[in-house]
């Protein structure tokens, strides 16, 4: 049958009018909804002229052969550049057979038009059967919709074949969704937040939401082995919020189609200026920043994604979700509060919520064992979220809980989940600034608030991640004394992006202060994690100038201040430029910034005895006379000489104690302190210098079993020592018995008046000690520099850790005629770093003494 | 037509961007680039392993010019890289046959 030569111009002529007049009322009421059901019945209609043309100039012949509409076109979505999905439906081989001319005409036809046809021929056995490599096939057949043909041979295939498959392979339909789902997310960064979003294929887009309805269909054909009442029994929660996010997105998709002149679905820059000023999905007349556009996006896309994720999460593996809820009760993980059914947390208590502490635990949960909240659970959270809202906590308790959640293996996931669910912009209201920000930077791919979170993941991960590279970082990371402080810098760097001012960095600094109120951090807490904020371009900018160059690894020493902070902020950058994009972090600029961290750092270790002058720092010394103005020449007579170190490394309150403790020396000669931190405890003693004065300190903590993890001595011109021991207590003797702190202080009182025998408290010590193997076998290093420094020759010393090893080392110095003007010691694992800068006679060593003491350190440490 | 290559130090990037700028340079490939030439690496050591850094970190900046442009790109980016140290790098020039915009097919100097 061939087709009249004017019926094909004129069917060119009805799609170009009518798709300029669909063209002409979006562009008027913005309905992206009406736009998709006019291009569909448009559509449909040149079809079934060609069917009367072409296959029968009955609609409903011939017998045995139907039209079939499929996918976006059975469900009547045809946005301006959709491909058209057709099936071809035969009742058998001989059909396809006769017609295949026709079709072919049929399909050139469509073709000629300029219309995307996606045809498929299939008979009815074709359609039963399920092919794991074309689930999209199957799919596509759930919005299966009759056009022509032999009517009781589509209802053979909607009313038996389609529900007989679904119900037959529901289990394998679901499990290949998912994997295409998890396929496509991860080409999308697994993340929403795009500042390019893509509306039809990313996270949160059409593609999503119509995945929870084929999901949702897809079960409930399981439960009533038939097509379901309602054409998407999603659940009644979710959609009244699916319902205006569906009408945003196909506004949306149907601007972009329009705009693209294409199926192009990414929403550009421009195109969200345009969208926004055209307020598309939206409505009114008020004028709408294209930030607060891409926000309203943003709240849309996060609904269906979280939706949709939790529905892939929950689908039945084999039963309902309650049996596998009964079936998984006794999951390990599983406590009195929350019950862990496969990867999902559900309530035990379903008015948990409402006590906040409860609350909080749930995600520190969430954040320790990589787990997701359930439906059910997060239902009954955002159910109590407004009495939270009224009545949030805060204080140290928020501080602990959130501590606790950012030092957790999955705090990222954790903490996203409280975004999305309001819970974290209830309890730091100064993040709502950053949510799903769009700030419009070409090498950024996420917004703000996601890029925060990525940026936490990122330092996460290094404990997994296997590249050489990123193996470096992971052991800084080990080595950092408070890496909660590290994770809430990273939360807050950005903050500030929010706030409409040219420098982010000092808005981020003034809007952290007030979460930090909020948290009611200790003050040297505040003052590392400011100092991270207002830096936290600063290795990046070095990057820029010549590393290699010593002036500028001594500027960035002078700005990083300690080693800790060097090593903090080297972290932070590492995962801050991660977080921009996948490819921003480069090998060639990782390999930088290692190289700046490691040059910066040996820089810091070797001018650590540059030393203070009270006449020539009077920056330093006014913020000191302004703390103690009564202190006057004691204050100045007990800085004169320390080294720069000193001052980098202690608080000014701490300063100020040690030269109280300075005073106290006519009375005392030993003045003690001992305290209690987070991680160790912390033994200061301020005496006059004497020989073996750090090696007998170190001996009593050996004896009494303490674990020296740090020490620092350094020393003024008067011969004043300022030692600090930060211990670990092996046998929990202090922690358990309050009144040994007197007793121990008192022991290290006596040995240093030589008044008791440390050789005979070693003795008993080293006795009762047990013989145990290394797990790691440290090599013994022994350097020794004589170039960088003026005053001393510095010695670096690696060993492996062991009992009494300091007192041993620093005794060997003592008797080889040594001064220690500076020890730096750290212990990393079971490797023991010691540096110390020592004198002989008040010079550097000769290099004889060297050699000499050299041989001494090797004979000392290779004795078992 | 020329291409101009020119490695320089990583510190003098704004600075060669800014001096092409300039002159009237439109379009530029900026390339993360590792090597060295007479002047040589050092060694590092840290926390008792040696980090030796035989292939110093530089930029690559290639961009084909127009013959009327090429001495002075040649001469801005020679006196915004300049430090008169070893390690300044270098400006190689090749000539270049033809050159095609993908989007539209324009050929010659009009498709730089």
């Amino acid at each position: 049958m061939a087709i009249r030569a004017s019926l094909g111009s004129e069917l060119r002529e009805l799609y170009a009018d009518e798709s300029v007049r669909i063209q002409k009322n979006f562009a008027a009421n913005g309905n992206g909804h009406e736009a998709l059901l006019a291009r569909t019945t448009l559509v449909e209609s040149i079809a079934l002229r060609l069917w009367r043309e072409l296959i029968s100039p009955d609609t409903s012949g011939p017998p045995g052969f139907a039209l079939v509409a499929l996918g976006g076109f059975g469900r009547r979505w045809l946005f301006p550049h959709s491909d058209i999905d057709l099936l071809f439906l035969h009742s058998a081989g001989s059909t396809e057979k006769q017609l295949k001319d026709r079709i072919r005409q049929f399909s050139q036809e469509i073709w000629d038009l300029r219309l995307k046809l996606s045809p498929a021929t299939r008979t009815l056995a074709d359609c039963d059967r399920f092919d794991p490599k074309n689930v999209e096939f199957v799919i596509s057949l759930l919005d299966s919709r009759y056009l022509a043909g032999d009517r009781e041979l589509f209802d053979r295939l909607h009313n038996n074949a389609i529900p007989k498959l679904a119900v037959r392979e529901s289990q394998n339909i679901v499990k290949r969704l998912a994997e295409l789902t998890r396929e496509r997310y991860n080409k999308f960064g697994d993340s929403v937040f795009h500042l390019e979003p893509n509306l039809k294929d990313g996270p949160g887009g059409l593609r999503d939401y119509n995945l929870a309805c084929w999901l949702a269909l897809l079960s409930a054909m399981e439960a009533q082995r038939a097509w379901p009442a309602e054409e998407r029994p999603l659940p009644v929660s979710v959609r009244k919020q699916f319902d205006l996010a569906v009408d945003f997105l196909m506004s949306a998709r149907c601007f972009l189609h329009l705009r693209h002149t294409r199926d192009d679905n990414t929403l550009t820059w421009e195109a969200q200026d345009e969208a926004a000023a055209r307020r598309i999905g939206v409505g009114g007349e008020e004028e709408l920043s294209a930030s607060d556009w891409m926000r309203i996006y943003f709240g849309h896309a996060r609904t269906i994604h979280r939706v949709c994720t939790r529905m892939l999460d929950e689908i039945p593996a084999g039963g309902t979700t309650l049996y596998r809820q009964f079936q998984n009760l006794r999951s390990r993980l599983s406590n009195s509060e929350f019950s862990v059914v496969g990867d999902l947390i559900f309530l035990r208590d379903q008015d948990a919520p409402r006590d906040p502490e409860l609350l909080l635990r749930t995600f520190r949960f969430m954040a320790r064992h990589g787990l997701n909240l359930s439906s059910t659970a997060e239902s009954q959270i955002e159910q109590v979220l407004p009495l939270v809202a009224a009545s949030p906590p805060q204080g140290a308790g928020l501080w602990h809980n959130l501590q606790e959640t950012l030092l957790a293996p999955h705090a990222a996931e954790a903490l996203r989940e409280m975004h999305s669910l309001r819970l974290l912009t209830i309890l730091l209201p100064e993040f709502e600034g950053i949510d799903a920000l769009v700030v419009r930077d070409y090498s950024h791919r996420f917004t703000v608030d996601e890029h925060t979170f990525v940026a936490i993941e990122n330092l996460h991960l290094l404990r997994q991640s296997q590249s050489t590279w990123d193996q470096r970082y992971a052991e800084l990371l080990e080595e950092i004394e408070q890496p909660d402080l590290l994770y809430l810098s990273l939360l807050l760097h950005d903050i500030g992006k929010g706030a409409k001012t040219e420098n982010h960095v000092l808005a981020s600094v003034e809007i952290a202060k007030r979460s930090m109120d909020r948290l009611d951090l200790d003050e040297p807490d505040r003052e590392t994690v400011l100092f991270l904020i207002s830096h936290h371009l600063e290795l990046s900018a070095t990057l820029r100038r010549d590393i290699f160059d010593p002036e500028t690894i001594r500027q960035l020493a002078e700005k990083m201040e300690t080693p800790e902070r060097l090593k903090m902020m080297c972290l932070l950058t590492y995962a801050d430029i991660k977080a921009v994009n996948p490819e921003a972090l480069t090998p060639w600029k990782a390999e930088n910034i290692w190289q700046l961290y490691i040059g910066t750092a040996n820089y810091m270790l070797r001018s650590v005895d540059e030393r203070f002058h009270v006449n020539l720092d009077d920056e330093v010394m006014t913020h000191l006379r302004t703390l103690a103005p009564a202190a006057g020449k004691k204050l100045e007579s007990f800085l004169e000489g320390l080294p720069r170190r000193y001052l980098r490394t202690h608080a000014a309150g701490d300063v100020l104690g040690h030269m109280e403790m300075a005073g106290h020396i006519g009375t005392d000669p030993v003045q003690l302190g001992l305290k209690r931190g987070r991680h160790w405890f912390d033994l200061t003693l301020v005496t006059p210098d004497r020989p073996f004065l750090f090696a007998n300190v170190a001996g009593v903590l050996a004896a009494w079993g303490m674990n020296i993890v740090k020490a620092a001595a350094f020393s003024n011109q008067e011969g004043i020592v300022v030692d600090t021991f930060y211990f670990t207590d092996r046998f929990r003797t202090l922690e358990l018995n309050l009144p040994e702190w007197e007793r121990f202080k008192a022991s290290i009182h006596d040995v240093l008046l030589g008044r008791a025998n440390l050789e005979q408290m070693l003795r008993d010590r080293l006795r009762a000690e047990k013989k145990t193997t290394p797990k790691v076998k440290i090599e013994t290093q022994v350097e020794i520099d004589d170039a960088c420094s003026a005053q001393s020759t510095l010695v670096e010393l690696i060993a492996q850790d062991q009992p009494g090893l300091l007192h041993r080392i620093s005794s060997k110095f003592s008797s080889e005629n040594c001064n220690i003007e500076i020890a730096l010691i750290e212990t990393e694992g079971q490797m023991a770093i010691d540096v110390f800068y020592l004198t002989s006679g008040g010079a550097k060593l000769t290099p004889g003494h060297q050699a000499r003491l050299r041989a001494a350190l090797i004979d000392e440490l290779l004795q078992k | 037509m020329t291409k101009v290559e020119a490695v320089i130090q990583t510190s003098k990037l704004d600075a060669v961007k800014d001096a092409l700028h300039e002159i009237g340079v439109e379009g530029m490939t900026v390339l993360e680039a590792r090597g060295h030439g007479r002047q040589k690496g050092h060694t590092e050591v840290y926390r008792g392993r040696e980090y030796t850094v035989d292939l110093i970190p530089k930029i690559k900046i290639e961009m084909v010019l127009a013959d009327d442009l090429v001495e002075k790109a040649v001469a801005a980016i020679e006196s915004a890289a300049r430090t008169g140290k070893i390690g300044d790098g270098k400006i190689f020039l090749t000539k270049v046959d033809d050159a095609i915009r993908i989007r539209n097919g324009e050929r010659g100097e009009s498709a730089l």
